[in-house]
């Protein structure tokens, strides 16, 4: 259901790029695939929305308004900006029709006037069926303003799994920096052999949780160890998890809406004997147990338990969140048959083969050639962005699959 | 990080894998980045896992604590802050409410690096809170003024040079050389009564116990900070089968509160008390303060350990 869409933007794609070879034999072909744009889903979609919202003008009362009409004039202001979007496309399709037969003209001046006038309007339309109205279309995402959590947890690979763990640290730590966000070190278990049996990392900025949220999975790597002699290639995977993280509350002991603090226990570890006065050996760790889910969240990186215990708030609250919105996502799913997955943790995501010198997405079905400017440079956006252009694209193909 | 291997062997041996791992992570953090305004004593993780590793507590190695979202700075003999009284002090925080417009005088006996009016100064509103703090070490009065430097708060020498008018938006903090035990203490310390609430983290541990403490705390700390039995035990008041269990200065405090109207109508004492000793204190106070609704707090290890009472 998803394909043919993108295979008629492809479509109108081609249109242009051809436009400069317009010859006058070829004229006629393009004209009508100028107009075959119109048979484009999303076109026909706009149009719909476009025609109910007319309907709706007509049937609301000159009078009094009623609560019914409230409503409807309420949609009716929601559909303002497509219907002037709309109110463009036709102007810009009308012109095109009344250029066409100006491309067969016997003038060469006029002919060529003709031409540019085409390129231009096709441009313009091709434009609006690929930026205008998919942005219109698709809602804003709720999640723009959220900061991220990582969470990483070195997988299958024992020692050269906690030291892909630390290197995937770092390809974030870049990221980040290079974004301009803010990355912190949360927490972190790292080995005496090197490497990292797990770590959290905190990354602040407009943005970031919606461009990282994307890295949820597995991340395996194929290369020989550091550690290896024989020079065999071995194969790790690496799980991360990103969460969306919120503003942080004034104090831990407030309620919010994702949970009552009698909802969860509060543990400090290990025994401090007669405490107080009698001993200062440091005994910062502490460990929240969200009650009604099972989610436990320790901390133990901070000399100061008031640290450890707002991070580990902090997590938890990610926590919940993370299963909210994706509790949600399940939900609009079933309600709508939604196309739009949510996160497979365990799905096997991307592959960094250090052999091959090639970082392959496999649900992109795209390479990057030059590991090193994904691991040590900012390589890593061109996934990013393609996987967020991949969940734009989803959102559109799901409004325009939702009343057809 | 090869070259960590011997150091967190030696602190091993010392203190604990558990321990080793998170102390050396600490150590090499403060190397790093050191917190600003606290002078380092150690140039190098060598000469802190050595020290440490003799028995030297951690935080005097690094040269500070964190209280509540507080770096305090902290050296020998000052009481190091301990976990327990940064929770029941986060609490205390949120149980009173003053503001500028009716702001709370409080007074901290035995303050030490200044920890629990810090806290209270930098949590509260801007202009809600005049602290007083006493302590009878010259090493600690002169931690506390620094501490209030390094946290941002106003504080004055003594009472004559403070403005006449404290400018309203400012929480001010004023430590104090003085004897709790003195005969002459309120003179001697200039206090100014009532106030709204008064808190201390007086000295608990009674001679036996503290016999038997930790190298750590014994060899480090300051035995004035710790030890609750008094040489001069006349200037407490305590009963002589108090005398040995570590309670010398609750009656000195209970009795200062009781008799000399230290305390507003309405205000709150706040007194933290060793492992076992909070039925004993609540007596103390209930006896001699003139107070009349006496609650305990438990520490986070689920140990009694604030006797709240409410005039």
């Amino acid at each position: 259901m998803f394909r043919p869409a993108l295979r008629q933007l492809r479509l109108s794609r081609a249109f242009t790029t051809t436009r400069t070879a317009l010859a006058q034999v070829q004229a006629q072909r393009q004209a009508t695939y100028a107009l075959k744009v119109e048979d484009a889903p999303i076109v026909q979609y706009v149009k719909r929305r476009v025609e109910e919202r007319r309907k709706l003008q007509s049937e609301i009362s000159d009078d009094a308004l009623s609560d019914e009409d409230i409503q409807k004039v309420r949609k009716i202001r929601e559909l303002e900006p497509l219907q002037d979007a709309w109110t463009e496309w036709k102007h810009a399709k009308e012109s095109l029709e009344e250029t066409l037969p100006l491309l067969n003209d016997p003038d060469p001046t006029m002919r060529s006037m003709a031409e540019e006038e085409y390129a231009s309007l096709s441009d313009n339309m091709t434009q609006m069926v690929e930026n205008t109205f998919p942005s219109l279309l698709v809602p804003p995402s709720d999640t723009a303003h959220l900061s991220a959590i990582i969470e990483l947890r070195a997988g299958v690979g024992g020692s050269e799994s906690a030291l892909f763990t630390a290197d995937l640290v770092r390809m974030y730590t870049r990221t980040a920096q290079s974004q301009g966000w803010t990355a912190t070190m949360l927490g972190s278990n790292v080995l005496e052999t090197g490497g990292m049996r797990d770590a959290i990392m905190e990354v602040k900025g407009e943005g970031a949780y919606d461009a990282l949220r994307w890295e949820s999975g597995v991340h395996r790597v194929q290369r020989v160890p550091a550690t290896e002699t024989n020079g065999r290639v071995h194969t790790s995977t690496v799980s991360a998890m990103v969460l969306p993280l919120l503003e942080e509350k004034g104090s831990n002991n407030e309620d919010d809406d994702l949970f009552t603090m009698d909802e969860v226990k509060v543990e400090v570890m290990r025994s401090r004997g007669a405490g107080g006065q009698h001993v200062n050996k440091t005994e910062s760790a502490v460990r929240l147990t969200h009650i009604p889910t099972g989610i436990t969240v320790s901390m133990q990186d901070e000399r100061s338990q008031h640290q450890n215990k707002r991070r580990a708030f902090q997590v938890l609250r990610a926590r919940l969140m993370d299963r909210k919105l994706n509790q949600e996502m399940i939900d609009r799913r079933d309600l709508r048959r939604s196309l739009v997955r949510s996160a497979d943790r365990s799905e096997k995501i991307r592959t960094y083969n250090y052999a091959q010198d090639r970082v392959t997405d496999h649900r992109l079905g795209m390479s990057v050639k030059n590991l090193d400017s994904v691991m040590e440079g900012d390589g890593l956006q061109d996934f990013l962005k393609a996987l967020q252009q991949r969940h734009h694209d989803e959102l559109l193909e799901d409004v325009l699959s939702e009343r057809s | 990080m090869p070259h960590l291997r011997p150091l967190l062997s030696q602190l091993t041996r010392a203190i604990g894998r558990h321990s080793a791992e998170v102390e050396l992570k600490w150590m090499k953090g403060t190397l790093d980045n050191p917190p600003s305004g606290i002078r380092q004593s150690c140039r190098s993780l060598e000469e802190m896992v050595a020290r440490r590793a003799a028995g030297e507590p951690l935080q005097y190695i690094l040269g500070s604590q964190p209280f509540g979202p507080l770096e305090l700075a902290v050296r020998p003999p000052v009481l190091i802050p301990r976990p327990e009284t940064e929770d029941w002090t986060m609490r205390l925080a949120e149980t009173l409410t003053p503001s500028p417009s009716r702001p709370a005088k409080i007074l901290d006996l035995c303050t030490g690096t200044g920890c629990i009016p810090l806290l209270l100064c930098h949590l509260w509103p801007a202009g809600s809170i005049h602290a007083t703090a006493i302590d009878i070490s010259p090493d600690a009065i002169q931690l506390a003024k620094e501490n209030a430097v390094l946290c941002g708060i106003t504080a004055y020498g003594d009472a004559s040079t403070q403005p006449l008018t404290t400018p309203q938006a400012k929480n001010t903090f004023m430590p104090i050389l003085a004897d709790l035990l003195h005969p002459e203490f309120i003179t001697q310390a200039r206090l100014e009564p009532p106030y709204d609430l008064i808190t201390s983290n007086p000295p608990y541990i009674p001679q036996a116990e503290y016999d038997a403490l930790p190298a750590s705390v014994k060899d480090y700390e300051d035995i004035q900070a710790l030890l609750g039995d008094s040489p001069s035990p006349h200037a407490s008041g305590a009963p002589a089968e108090d005398r040995t269990k570590g309670l010398t200065f609750y009656h000195r405090i209970a009795a200062l509160v009781g008799g000399h109207g230290l305390l507003r109508a309405g205000g709150t004492l706040a007194l933290e008390v060793g492992a076992g000793q909070a039925p004993a204190v609540a007596a103390i106070v209930q006896a001699k303060a003139g107070v009349d609704k006496i609650d305990v707090w438990k520490d986070p290890w689920g140990k009694e350990r604030v006797v709240v009472a409410r005039r």
